[in-house]
């Protein structure tokens, strides 16, 4: 209950405000003021002897670090010119990653279709924009229902073709396009998933419970890249028409379901942080178990359990380069294939910190949104 | 014995008769055909066996194998769909026949034919350890005496080459390095007269050398790993035309066929030219597949030696001589039986 009285407002004893001249308040650092903060820094920095001699080691080393790293990254890097030849300075090739953007990007998917990739992915920022970043707007719930149940099946009808679209096989996808639909359908799968056996798992009748905790820990229990394998190779051998299902579905569903027994855990975390109160409250209302899980269980519980959401899915969107083993090139593998390129010889360095700074960017991109949502959707006072 | 002979002669004929009529039945064969094109299991990605471009079109002497068991079947080398296949993947894939054939680099040995479920069905690749070194300083393996090689520590390749170095009495100081990369790097500068490793991954290494022009990768061989098609066990008469498609190219480069001449040829003077071509004895149909067989993949592919020289020889990159790779006829170690 701490800190409830100050709920809505915001300390401004430490923030200055300013009225521009079309009449608009901006409030300018809502904390200590610049001056105070940058002596607050310094304090910190070289308040005492050790400090000061830890502050200046620490500066030292990352300057001998970044100094030749910047210098190859950028300054002495070459990043125009068509071939292998253009490069003739000491640093990154940048050439090579601009040659093979394409595939980078879009694997072997061909050339004319790659308008149905970027326009899934456009599709794919949009749902997200409406299911996270817009204010409550009438019967968001039935459209965001309806987004959630159409779009996907959309999304894959544009990316693989037919009915009216041409069939592109899934052996031809690749790059950050692979990586996203990885991520994407996965977490399809897993979100869903992770909750029922989360609610499962706490559920009052000990058939359900078991069952639920069975799947949770064998999924938990084993590795990633196993289940990858196993998926890939095995189920072909077991099943007697197993070659028949796609490879890439089944590496989505392997890693789905793994996923999704580690959101479980999330979102049991999230049930258990609820207070039983909650729970008696709903009941004394007379709501039964499904609408006591729906309007009061789960919206708080999920509340919790976002941060730990968001990690599991960073953790799955660097986990889809997993599937390299089985020979799908998701972005990293298409920087590995890219590598054998005899007209590209030795260019390692580049194409891994090429692949690697999107797969950065993706997923430092991915926490700070998580944070924003989580900052709109804390409950005041927490 | 006499009754025992006359007995497998008339069962010989007579199977002979029932073969020319009713093929045994080939599952994959009616897979390949129903689906309309080949599944190939090739390399990830190895510059002159099995690469896929810019803009995803495969090319190299494995993928080269695979397009003319394409144009063999179906009559159209472009009906075949690769799949590249990890080490970890390869077996599997074959054993559950995500592919109908591998053609991927993966020596032939025994212990693999005989536990794995799979027939290699040919060679198509004489590889083996042998040695890069700066131009004009060696010839073979046996002229190493008295240099130093680079390598990396506990590998096979350094196991190979001091077990060979030893045996045959040839003072060769070998210099160990943690990594492949460093030995390369300390053979690029100078510190060493030769860096050893496979003939394949010898020819991609050197293009990545500062100076490729002056520096030469063997021919000769210290180590012996053949590498060719694969099948899985079972459905014999695929296993044949897999086997007789590889014959097939390297007959063509025999008897001197190539994708330039092959229309010429089909009324050559020559009955095995004629034979092989489809011109006569009706070769296709009695595996169950066109008679113009051989005619396509020549056509579309061409011969071994062509497709050798454009992905690993002297038209390609990689530079690499023929070597053991050559006909039988002309010093190698690339062998068909007759088109008889």
């Amino acid at each position: 209950m701490r800190g409830e009285a100050s709920a809505g407002l915001v300390p401004l004893g430490a923030a200055s405000a300013e009225i521009a001249s079309d009449g608009r308040l901006t409030i300018l650092g809502a904390g200590p003021r610049p001056a105070r903060r940058s002596r607050a820094l310094a304090r910190a920095l070289f308040g005492t002897p050790l400090d000061a001699a830890i502050t200046i080691l620490v500066a030292g080393l990352l300057l001998w670090a970044a100094v030749p790293l910047v210098r190859w990254l950028l300054l002495d890097a070459t990043f125009r010119g068509t071939t292998r030849e253009d490069c003739t300075g000491t640093g990154a090739c940048w050439v090579f990653v601009r040659a093979r953007f394409g595939q980078f990007m879009y694997g072997f998917y061909p050339g004319d279709q790659r308008w149905r990739v970027d326009l899934a992915g456009l599709g794919l920022v949009a749902s997200a924009l409406l299911l996270f970043a817009t204010p409550p707007f009438p019967r968001k719930r039935i459209v965001v229902a309806l987004a959630v149940l159409c779009l996907p099946p959309l999304g894959v009808w544009l990316l693989y073709g037919g009915f009216g679209l041409r069939v592109v096989e899934t052996r031809d996808w690749g790059g950050l396009m692979l990586t996203v639909f990885l991520s994407v359908y996965a977490a399809l799968i897993a979100v869903p998933l992770g909750i029922v056996l989360a609610l499962g798992r706490a559920s009052r009748l000990p058939i359900i419970r078991l069952i639920c905790t069975i799947v949770i820990e064998f999924w938990r229990g084993v590795p990633i890249i196993a289940v990858i394998f196993l998926a890939s190779l095995l189920l072909p051998l077991i099943l007697p028409n197993g070659a028949g299902i796609d490879r890439l579905a089944r590496a989505v569903v392997g890693l789905g379901l793994c996923i999704a027994a580690y959101m479980a855990e999330a979102v049991r975390g999230g049930l258990q942080a609820l207070p039983p109160g909650q729970r008696e409250a709903a009941a004394a209302l007379g709501l039964g178990y499904w609408r006591t899980t729906g309007l009061v269980v789960l919206p708080q519980a999920l509340r919790v359990s976002l941060p730990a959401l968001t990690n599991e899915f960073i953790a799955l969107v660097k986990n889809t380069s997993l599937v390299l083993i089985v020979s799908i090139f998701d972005l990293l593998g298409i920087a590995q294939a890219a590598l054998a390129d005899p007209a590209w010889v030795g260019k390692t360095w580049e194409a891994y910190a090429f692949a690697g700074s999107i797969y950065w960017i993706a997923c430092f991109g991915l926490s700070r949104w998580s944070r924003r949502i989580e900052a709109r959707t804390a409950l005041p006072g927490r | 014995m006499s009754t025992r002979l006359i007995l497998a002669g008339a069962f010989t004929l007579a199977a002979g008769a029932a073969g020319a009529q009713n093929l045994a039945p080939s599952p994959t064969l009616d897979a390949i055909k129903a689906r309309g094109h080949l599944e190939c299991g090739v390399h990830l990605g190895l510059p002159g066996f099995s690469f896929a471009n810019d803009k995803g079109e495969w090319s190299g002497i494995d993928v080269d194998y695979c397009r003319s068991l394409a144009a063999a079947l179906l009559g159209d080398a472009t009906k075949v769909k690769f799949t590249p296949t990890s080490v970890q993947q390869r077996w599997p894939v074959l054993q559950s026949a995500q592919v109908d054939v591998l053609a991927r680099n993966t020596t032939i040995t025994f212990t693999r034919n005989a536990t794995l479920g799979v027939n290699f069905q040919g060679i198509n690749f004489y590889e083996g350890q042998t040695f890069l070194v700066r131009k004009g300083s060696a010839a073979a393996p046996k002229d190493l005496d008295g240099a130093s090689v680079c390598v990396a520590a506990g590998s096979t390749e350094e196991k190979n080459a001091s077990d060979w170095f030893k045996e045959r009495n040839l003072k060769v100081s070998i210099i160990n390095f943690q990594k492949n990369d460093d030995a390369i790097q300390a053979y690029d500068s100078g510190r060493c007269d030769a860096y050893t490793a496979g003939i394949g991954a010898l020819a991609g290494q050197r293009i990545k050398l500062k100076d490729p022009a002056n520096n030469i990768v063997m021919t000769e061989t210290i180590s012996n790993d053949p590498q060719g098609p694969t099948t899985r066990w079972g459905d014999e008469r695929f296993q044949l035309v897999v086997r007789w498609v590889l014959n097939a190219q390297i007959a063509a480069e025999l008897l001197g066929v190539t994708s330039k001449n092959v229309d010429q040829m089909k009324t050559s003077p020559n009955a095995e030219v004629r034979r092989l071509l489809g011109t006569e004895g009706g070769f296709g149909a009695m595996m169950g597949i066109p008679n113009d067989w051989a005619y396509q993949i020549v056509k579309q592919v061409g011969n071994y030696g062509e497709s050798y020289e454009r992905t690993v020889g002297m038209d390609s990159p990689l530079k690499l001589a023929r070597g053991k790779n050559e006909l039988w006829t002309k010093g190698g170690a690339l062998f068909t039986p007759p088109f008889q």
